[in-house]
């Protein structure tokens, strides 16, 4: 699907993802989870890389093979590779705490592979989540 | 007029989301809460029972929130997070931060 440079996308992308799990018979809360981190990579994209851009591109591709959910995901953003980005660890009490880079967090704990390339003017990520046995 | 379920028990302010604070919704979820802060009791309790999903921008509003109802006195905690909330709510530290409760009465005691 193609994704308009509007955080509101979002919301769409998970419905789709939750409509395409019922079909798969994949259990719902496997797909929230894949979704999520869907929904901070593409928040990201639209949020920093692809901010007021009216040329922007962004494309994404859901597939469901071998016990996992796999996902492309490409922007015409500048070059960003979140697999390599440095992302914080969460500390300090509610006065002083931060949730940047917490996005990237979960993105990584709930992911098991996630590659990036740089390609042709685009960032492509790719990233596989395997499902557990019901 | 706000979409967020909500009600006031015992001096306490009950948010009740429902389905997904996604990066989408986040920002109607953080005007509601607002709202019904600036009106309302300024202990809050998330009761998370009806929440199947929160993404990072759903944990930015719980920490706004909250500091919005310590800065009025109060504070902010949870209950009955599932598990897929639960287990964003770990990744973060925000269990630690603002204390998980298996129901609403508990959480609701944690405040004093």
């Amino acid at each position: 699907m193609s994704l308009a440079n509007d955080v509101q996308e979002v919301g769409r992308v998970i419905d789709s993802l939750e409509e395409f799990g019922a079909e798969q018979g994949i259990p719902a809360d496997q797909c929230l989870r894949f979704g999520l981190a869907l929904d901070e990579l593409i928040t990201n994209i639209i949020s920093y890389g692809l901010a007021g851009r009216s040329d922007a591109v962004i494309t994404l591709a859901v597939s469901h093979e071998d016990g996992a959910l796999s996902a492309e995901l490409s922007d015409n953003g500048p070059a960003f590779d979140p697999v390599s980005a440095e992302v914080a660890a969460p500390e300090g009490g509610i006065d002083d705490m931060r949730v940047g880079g917490l996005g990237l967090t979960l993105v990584k704990t709930l992911m098991d592979r996630i590659d990036y390339q740089r390609d042709g003017g685009f960032n492509r990520l790719t990233m596989e989540m395997k499902l557990k046995a019901a | 007029m706000t979409n967020l379920n909500h009600e006031v028990i015992g001096g306490g302010l009950i948010l009740k989301p429902s389905r997904r604070i996604d990066s989408a919704s986040a920002k109607a979820f953080e005007d509601d809460a607002n709202a019904l802060v600036d009106q309302g009791p300024k202990k809050v309790v998330i009761d998370a029972a009806d929440l199947d999903y929160i993404s990072s921008a759903g944990l930015r509003v719980i920490l706004t929130t909250a500091k919005k109802a310590k800065a009025a006195g109060g504070g902010l905690t949870i209950a009955n997070a599932k598990a897929n909330v639960k287990e964003v709510l770990s990744v973060s530290g925000f269990d630690a931060i603002f204390g998980l409760h298996d129901s609403v009465d508990a959480a609701l005691a944690s405040l004093g």
